[in-house]
Formats: C-alpha cells, sequence, structure tokens
C-alpha cells in the first residue's frame, strides 16, 4: 500500500508490482536467478527468507554509502540487522531497513464477556494465560452452544507466522539456537532440553483441541481471518494487522455505513492488542523483532536511479508517510518517526510502541544467514508437524530439528 | 411394458440424484458465497442471511485492494486466450496439412515428436519452461505465457487436425492437381472449408486452455498488470483479510466467458476433440 | 487409400526435379516450418536447459534426503492408481446411464459437463472453502445438526489426499465419461436387439455386446488418462497447498514447492527421477496415436 504521492511529481516514471507476501518471494528469487531483477525489491519477507543469502552471493548492491552519512537517523535495533557478510567476506549494509515487526496477541473483549470473564481474569503468567483462553473461556463458550475455539495458533509448514510465534515461544523458553557469532548451539543439553519443552508446550494447544483443526495447515492470513470471523477468541501474529483491518474497513468506502460503523467498533472497542505474559519461569519474554529490508539488486539495470529512489524514500518524510500509510501494521526504523503522535493515537499503536520502546531482539538469521534456508524450509514447523500427525515424542523431534539445521546452516 | 419403463425411470432417477448433487455442490457453494456477506461467507449455512450483490459490485468497481485492475486483467485473459487460439490454429492447421495432405518426409517424426511433447505432463515442463523464458528475457511479458501455451496446446491440435485430415477422401486433392491446383489453392479451396468443424473444435480448445492455465500464467507473469486473472485469483489466497466471498464472485465473473463458449460450440467440441481419441 | 494416396504422390513428382522445385514439397516444408520454431524454442531448449540444471548430483542427494519427496513420490503413485481406476469405472458406468433414451437424462448431461467447461480455481476453491473444518458449510451443519466437530478434512493428511482425488475425479469425469458414450453409440443397436430377443440380461449384454467394443478404447483412455492425471497440478495445489507439512504432494506440486523454498535445482531433479518412468509410457502412447486410421 504505497503512497502514490510518493511516487508522483519526482520526473521519473516508476513502474510497481505488487503481490501477495507468498508470491512476492517466488517472484524476486526466480527474477534473481533469471538475472532480470527489478531495480530495487521489497517484500516484508525478504529479511526472514532471502537478504543474508542473497548479501554473500553478491546478488546486492552495497547500501553503506547512502545509510553512513543518516546512520544517527535509525533505531540501532533495527539498522544492525541489515550489517551482513558480503561476497567478499566483509560486512557492510546490503539492505535497506524500512520497517520493523514484533509479536502481540489480540483477542475479542466481548466474546471475553460472553464467556463470563473480565479482563483482569486473564492471568499473566505463561501457562496460565495460554490455557486460560484453552480451559475457561473455551468450554464456557462452547457451553452457550457456539463453536469456538479459544486460541487461533498458527502451525502450518507455509506460514511465517508459525515460526515467527513459535520462535517467540523458544524465547520464552530461554532457548539459544546460535550464539552471537552464528555457531550453532541448540544440540547442547540445556538449549536441547528447553527447545523440548517449547515444542511440547507449543503443540500442546492443539493437543487440547482448543487450536482450530486447520490450524496445522493454515497459511499467513487464515489465523487473521479466524479471528476476524470470531470463530478464536485469542490469537498471537506479528503487527497489529489484524486490528488495522477493522480500521480499513471503517474507511472503506465500498462497504455499507452499517458495516463502517461495525468495523470502527471493532477497532476501538473490541478488540484489543496486548503483549505476551511472562515467560515459563516468571521471566520477561524479550520482543523478538523482524526488520523488513528493500534491497537493489546488483544485476539491475537502473541502479542509479534505484539509489536516488532509496535515498528518496528513506528521506524521514517519506518514510515516515510509508510507514504510517500502513495503519500501525509496521513500526518505523528511525527514531524521529517513533516519536510520531500516530503511535500514541490508540491503545493498539501505544501497545506496539511500548513492546518496541522496551528493546527488541533480532531473529537467528541476522547471526548466520543460512537460517533464512532453516525458515524457509520451516523446520520448526515440520517438528511441530511431527509432533501432530506423525505422534512422536517431542524429544525425537527436535533430535530431527538439530539434525536439519545442522545439515543446512551448520 | 408400461412398468417396466416406470421401473427403468426409477432406476435412472437413482442414478440421476447422486450425479447432479456430485456435479452442482461445489459450483453452488462457489455460487452462494459469492453473494454473502462477510459473516454469512463464515456461518456455513446452505442459503446465506441477506444475500447480496455487493461483492460482485466491489470486483466490478475495481475497489478491493487485489482488483485494482481487474478490468484490465479481464482483458489480458481475453487477449492471451484469442492469441493462443489463433497462433495455435495456424501452427497447427498448416503442419497437419503438410503431414497429412502433402505427406511431407519427415512429417512423421514431427508429429511423433509433438505427441510426445503432449504427452508429457504439462506441470513437468513448467519448471524448466520457466527457467527458459528467464534467459529469453520474457519472463515477465504476455508473450512468454502465450508462446508457452502455444507450445502446449498445438501438440495435441496438430494430432486431432491431421486425424480429421486423414480421413478426407484423397480424391478430393487429386481433383484438384489434375485441375492445376497448387497446393497453397488446396488448402484455401478445398482443405481449409472441409476442415473448418474439426478447427473451430481446436481453436476453442487452445483458447479455453489458454483462458485456463493457472500454474504457467502463475509461473511467467509478474507485473500487475500483465497478470491474467486467474493469477489474480490465486493472489487472493495470500491476502490479509482474505476476502473469500470476494474471491468467489470474482470467481463467477471469470468463469463466465468460457462456459458461454463452450456450450456455444458443444457440437463442434465434442465430436471434434472427441474423435481424436475415439478413432478406430 | 493407402494406395489411392501413393498414386496421386507419383503423379506429380519427377524425380530428376528437386525439393524446392516440386511445390508439393516445397510447401510441405514450409508449412512445417512454424510448428518446428515452437518445437524448437519452447520445447527442445527449455527441456536441454532442464537437464543441464539437472546435472548436478549434489542435488540428487538433497533430493533424497528430503523426506518430503519420498512423500510425494508414494503419494503420485497412490494418486495414480486410485484416481485412474475410480474414475473410470464411474465414466463406464455413467456411460451407460447417459445411453437411456430419455430427454431429460439429456438435459441432465448438459449439466454433468459443467465441471469440465468451467475453470478449475474458482470450482476448487469453492470445494477448499465448503472443506474447511471452522467456516465450511459441512461442518458448520454437522455442528448445528449434532453438535459435533465435524472431520479436520484438508488438514488431515489421508482425508486432503483423498479430496485432492475427488477434485480430480470431479474435474476430468466428465470428458472421459463423453469419450465411453461416444465408444458406446459406435455399437449397432442391432447387436442389444437380438440380445434383448434372445432374453439376455443387462449384464450379459454388457460383458458379450458392450465390453468387447468398448474394451480397446477404454485401454487408450486408460494411458492417456494416467499420463495426464500425472500432471495434475491444479487438483492437489489449489486444494491442499501440498500441506498439511507437504503430506499430500505429488510430482507435478513437488517442483513448485521447491521453487518456493528457492531450490529450483531440486524441483528439475524430483522431475528428472521420475521420467524412467513417465517415458516409456509416452512412447507407448506416441505408437498407440500415431497409428493412422487407415492402420486399424
Amino acid at each position: 500500500m504505497v503512497h502514490e504521492g510518493l511516487l508522483q511529481g519526482r520526473g521519473v516514471k516508476v513502474d510497481l508490482s505488487l503481490y501477495s507476501t507468498e508470491d512476492c518471494i517466488t517472484k524476486s528469487v526466480g527474477a534473481v536467478e533469471a538475472r532480470t531483477p527489478p531495480d530495487l525489491g521489497y517484500c516484508t519477507t525478504y529479511d526472514f527468507r532471502t537478504t543474508g543469502k542473497w548479501a554473500i552471493e553478491g546478488r546486492l548492491e552495497n547500501l553503506s554509502d547512502i545509510i553512513n552519512p543518516m546512520k544517527s537517523a535509525f533505531v540501532p535495533d533495527a539498522l544492525e540487522t541489515t550489517l551482513l557478510f558480503g561476497p567478499d567476506g566483509k560486512k557492510a549494509y546490503y539492505a535497506m531497513p524500512i520497517q520493523r515487526q514484533t509479536m502481540h496477541m489480540n483477542y475479542w473483549r466481548d466474546m471475553l464477556a460472553d464467556a463470563g470473564f473480565k479482563e483482569s481474569d486473564i492471568p499473566e503468567t505463561w501457562a496460565e494465560n495460554w490455557y486460560f483462553w484453552c480451559d475457561k473461556v473455551q468450554p464456557a463458550l462452547r457451553a452457550k452452544g457456539q463453536r469456538i475455539f479459544g486460541i487461533g495458533h498458527p502451525l502450518g509448514v507455509a506460514a511465517s507466522d508459525t515460526f515467527y510465534s513459535f520462535l517467540m515461544t523458544a524465547a520464552a523458553y530461554e532457548v539459544k539456537v546460535v550464539d552471537d557469532n552464528g555457531k550453532i548451539v541448540l544440540g547442547e543439553a540445556k538449549n536441547r532440553a528447553a527447545m523440548v519443552e517449547a515444542l511440547r508446550f507449543y503443540t500442546s494447544i492443539f493437543a487440547k483441541g482448543c487450536t482450530p483443526p486447520s490450524s496445522v495447515n493454515w497459511l499467513d492470513p487464515d489465523n487473521n481471518v479466524a479471528f476476524h470471523g470470531k470463530q478464536t477468541v485469542m490469537t498471537h501474529n506479528a503487527t497489529i494487522s489484524i486490528a488495522g483491518k477493522h480500521l480499513d474497513d471503517s474507511n472503506n468506502a465500498s462497504l455499507t455505513a452499517e458495516q463502517r460503523a461495525q468495523a470502527k467498533k471493532n477497532y476501538e472497542e473490541l478488540i484489543v492488542t496486548r503483549k505476551w505474559p511472562k515467560g515459563p519461569k516468571g521471566n520477561v519474554i524479550p520482543n523478538l523483532a523482524a526488520t523488513k529490508t528493500a534491497v537493489i539488486f546488483a544485476d539491475g539495470k537502473n541502479k542509479r536511479r534505484a539509489r536516488e529512489f532509496m535515498t528518496f524514500l528513506m528521506q524521514e518524510d517519506s518514510i515516515r508517510a510509508f510507514t504510517e500509510g500502513s495503519a500501525g501494521r509496521w513500526y518505523p526504523v528511525t527514531v524521529e518517526s517513533t516519536k510520531s503522535p500516530f503511535w500514541q493515537a490508540d491503545i493498539h499503536r501505544r501497545t506496539v510502541h511500548q513492546q518496541f520502546s522496551e528493546g527488541t531482539v533480532p531473529f537467528d538469521f541476522v547471526y548466520n544467514w543460512k537460517f533464512t534456508a532453516v525458515n524457509a524450509e520451516n523446520v520448526w514447523a515440520k517438528a511441530m508437524q511431527r509432533v501432530i500427525q506423525d505422534k512422536v515424542t517431542p524429544e525425537v523431534a527436535v533430535d530431527e530439528m538439530v539434525k536439519r539445521i545442522t545439515e543446512i546452516a551448520g | 411394458m408400461n412398468s417396466r419403463r416406470i421401473r427403468e425411470d426409477v432406476r435412472l432417477f437413482l442414478v440421476a440424484i447422486p450425479v447432479l448433487l456430485w456435479t452442482l455442490i461445489p459450483i453452488y457453494h462457489l455460487f452462494i458465497l459469492s453473494i454473502s456477506n462477510e459473516k454469512a461467507m463464515l456461518a456455513g449455512k446452505f442459503w446465506p442471511d441477506e444475500p447480496t450483490l455487493q461483492n460482485y459490485r466491489i470486483v466490478l468497481n475495481q475497489q478491493h485492494y487485489y482488483l485494482n485492475n481487474f478490468w484490465l486483467q479481464l482483458f489480458n485473459s481475453f487477449l492471451v486466450a484469442a492469441a493462443v487460439g489463433v497462433i495455435t490454429l495456424f501452427v497447427a492447421t498448416l503442419a497437419a496439412f503438410s503431414i497429412s495432405r502433402l505427406r511431407t518426409p519427415g512429417g512423421r517424426t514431427i508429429m511423433n515428436l509433438a505427441l510426445a511433447t503432449y504427452l508429457i505432463p504439462a506441470a513437468f515442463l513448467a519448471v524448466p519452461m520457466y527457467k527458459a523464458m528467464g534467459s529469453y528475457g520474457m519472463l515477465n511479458s504476455k508473450w512468454a505465457l502465450i508462446l508457452a501455451m502455444v507450445a502446449l496446446a498445438s501438440p495435441y491440435a496438430i494430432w486431432v487436425l491431421k486425424q480429421a485430415s486423414d480421413k478426407l477422401p484423397a480424391e478430393l486433392d487429386e481433383a484438384a492437381v489434375i485441375d492445376g491446383a497448387s497446393p497453397l489453392q488446396i488448402f484455401r479451396l478445398v482443405y481449409l472449408p472441409l476442415m473448418a468443424p474439426s478447427m473451430v473444435a481446436i481453436g476453442v480448445y487452445a483458447l479455453l486452455l489458454a483462458w485456463n492455465e493457472y500454474l504457467y500464467a502463475f509461473l511467467l507473469l509478474s507485473n500487475e498488470k500483465q497478470l491474467t486473472l486467474a493469477v489474480a485469483l490465486g493472489q487472493f489466497l495470500g491476502a490479509d483479510d482474505s476476502p473469500w466471498n470476494i474471491l468467489m464472485a470474482t470467481g463467477m465473473i471469470y468463469a463466465l466467458p468460457p462456459m458461454v463458449i463452450y456450450y456455444t460450440f458443444r457440437k463442434y467440441m465434442v465430436s471434434g476433440l472427441t474423435a481424436g481419441a475415439v478413432k478406430s | 487409400m493407402t494406395a489411392a494416396t501413393a498414386s496421386f504422390d507419383m503423379a506429380n513428382r519427377t524425380p530428376a526435379r528437386r525439393w524446392f522445385d516440386d511445390p508439393m514439397k516445397l510447401w510441405g516444408i514450409l508449412m512445417l516450418i512454424p510448428y518446428a520454431l515452437v518445437f524448437l524454442v519452447l520445447v527442445t531448449y527449455p527441456v536441454a536447459y532442464g537437464l543441464y540444471l539437472g546435472l548436478k548430483p549434489q542435488s540428487y542427494v538433497e533430493l533424497f534426503r528430503d523426506p518430503a519427496f519420498a512423500v510425494a513420490a508414494w503419494n503420485t503413485v497412490l494418486f495414480l492408481v486410485i484416481a485412474v481406476n475410480l474414475k473410470f469405472l464411474m465414466a463406464l458406468a455413467l456411460s451407460g446411464f447417459f445411453m437411456a433414451q430419455r430427454g431429460w437424462v439429456k438435459a441432465i448431461l448438459v449439466i454433468f459437463l459443467l465441471p469440465w467447461a468451467m475453470p478449475s480455481i474458482p470450482t476448487i476453491l469453492s470445494v477448499r472453502f465448503l472443506l474447511n473444518p471452522e467456516w465450511g458449510l459441512v461442518n458448520a451443519q454437522l455442528f448445528k445438526w449434532f453438535q459435533i466437530d465435524g472431520p479436520n478434512w484438508l488438514n488431515d493428511p489421508q482425508i486432503a489426499f483423498g479430496a485432492a482425488i475427488f477434485m480430480h475425479i470431479w474435474k476430468s469425469l466428465p470428458f472421459w465419461t463423453l469419450i465411453l458414450i461416444t465408444g458406446r453409440m459406435a455399437i449397432s443397436k442391432d447387436l442389444y436387439e437380438a440380445a434383448d430377443v434372445d432374453g439376455a440380461s443387462r449384464w450379459q449384454q454388457f460383458r458379450f455386446i458392450t465390453w468387447p467394443s468398448l474394451a480397446a478404447l477404454y485401454v487408450t483412455s486408460t494411458i492417456l488418462s494416467i499420463i495426464w492425471t500425472l500432471g495434475d497440478f491444479n487438483s492437489v495445489y489449489l486444494l491442499t497447498g501440498g500441506g498439511p507439512g507437504d503430506r499430500t504432494h505429488v510430482l507435478a506440486t513437488l517442483g513448485i514447492r521447491y521453487l518456493r523454498i528457492d531450490k529450483l535445482d531440486l524441483g528439475i531433479a524430483a522431475i528428472i527421477t521420475a521420467m524412467p518412468f513417465v517415458l516409456p509410457l509416452v512412447f507407448v502412447m506416441v505408437k498407440r496415436l500415431s497409428r493412422g486410421p487407415q492402420d486399424d
């Protein structure tokens, strides 16, 4: 949802292609392989899947000359994720931080009330919080004859939601997968044991019948859809796109006045965005954040123009307009933008702002780029499927996970 | 005799009901989703509460994020389908005439190669075709899709036309040759008129093949202004709020042209296309 | 006919003339050029390029290490055996039904052809939604009437795979039924009338009149259908996406799966691995199909 205004009045014709998230990555990879990439690329899954790999393969332009002069404008947490190994083995800025996301929980306030609970009833401790939705809210609503699931819990292999939520769970259990040098330490007894617990817990939501059966095959939108349809009371999602959809609807001229009013009420009153509870040991779970990256391709045809455009895009006014144009779904990478009143405008945005202000931790692929391949294959979701479909123990599934990760990224 | 006919009718009726249910359930479901609002879509009823044409309005006015280029994409689908129909017909008619009537040496070999292409599953050729189009620098051009579909459609087209052409009596050409007609004249004056019904079938076959194609269109086209409607439909699967009711309304519109074409030319299609498989 | 054509060729060919002086040959070759070009540019080159890409032994090592490949290979075999046989038994039975001399049966035939006439995407996605365990119509009604959570349909590997087979049959059944109807129509009515007079049962009529006439067609169609079924991408991809957990992939969708996880080489390797099984079938079919009518 790029602001049209951004692209106008520059005397340069911009040819813009928009894709769904999954197609975006496939198309980009195809174009890069065929050596016919666009001048500038931006998919919200580049960072998970390809940026690090492309940098080391020499597919990307070094953007240090654009970034260095404006270094102080960036939030350091965000900028450090784009300092990547290049083909020469040296680190440089091969990608531009654009927007950030972290993990939240959403629930329906009215459904909670319908189940006979107050918001203060929601426990702030780990298992109690999750199982509250499963063991308290779900049975209460089912007793009223509604076909409701307590949690919308992504388990699908083809969804990035799955590994995002799972890695957040792993972080809650204080699992370390790689060290700061990118060496895999998941095989160490302590980490392995913690990973087993994380996997056991994450899959237990399914075993309890607390998440829709179809969640084992969900794509990224599906937990949103189930939540919008009020089939789940709570779901966890990176970005506040769930609430954002209702904000969009409340301004959507193609809907009826009644539909718009309902959407407005959903956004302002009924949907709550909150952070995750405390971890299993009472620990504070770090906010696992991802920084979305735009890149200029080494094989692009108009690299000079692309650099100009990138420089222009990164001016405070443009990048702020671009980020805020997504209704709070994406959090800024520049210090100045994070101070914008936009982030104080409502409860959802305030929660996002609060979480980012507490500080964030990056994904493992920042330390070891081969983890982009681990994520592409979604080794994490495979392990869940082993437990859920094949009924192997979490111990066995984690051993397989360690083996596969070592094969891919060792 | 009469009671036997009634028993026969009852028996036929008992088959007819499951056949109709089997055929119509997916289509009926498609239809009711397309007239459901967001709430009704998720309610899982046999008939939606407050059926609405809102989804169709959103599609036709291009009011959804994924439908910003609906009319253009519909036009692209028409363009690609028509181009594939015409080019396939051109390539295949010439080839069939050459192989079947002129008995060009090597024609049989080409025929067999073509058949082999036809028989290797298209999904298997998709990835190599994608790479090849990349190296031709044609990715993201409608021509990549058009040419790929011509390559997929023409083997069967040549084969069917050759079968039909073999059935024309040889005396026709003979008489024409004795009258001093050139091969081109035979082609134009004798061959084309006689082959017209089969050519209609093949043109429609190629056209529908291209209209319905998803996999190749998805791989070969990227720019949203170049996409055909089939790919645009697939994109809905990744939409953040997955408006399946709007998707289904788009799907209904997308399904309409091929159905109209198909039922208009049904007579030709059935005899033309099945003649091949049912020879002997 | 063959003799007639031969003499007609002879009449117009003087051995001394070179090929470009002979208008028949000249035009014959010119008219083959468009397809020859299509074949070279759009078939030979891609296939050769694919083979070249498939030369890396490392791809095969990785492929065979990937559990999804073994699953897809086995699924493909199952899909073929079940879908093709089931489809043809149904087509055989239904072609008999549609032979009934009733106006309303003919009308049903027109409706029955709908799945063939409609594009795959909307109808397959419709079934995908229909079977969604939470908001799909089927489970919603099951819950409404019996207060039970229905099957997990597309998220249970076995059911999902069965549903993909159903989808495939749904889409291709009309075509094969039509083919068998055409085959049945070629059988002389007199045979059945004579059998009626002799008091032959329905089964006997099928066994001794219908089947012998249809057998050759049935076999040809089956082989053709095996090859096409092998290439059915839509039924699996659009219905289950290969999920849950990559359990319902077949070879036709595996290539795209590898493309999606940025491992194109493995996709090509998977297809090349399947070739030893596909090519003999293709060879047999080319031989069967390329025989002209005069050879039968």
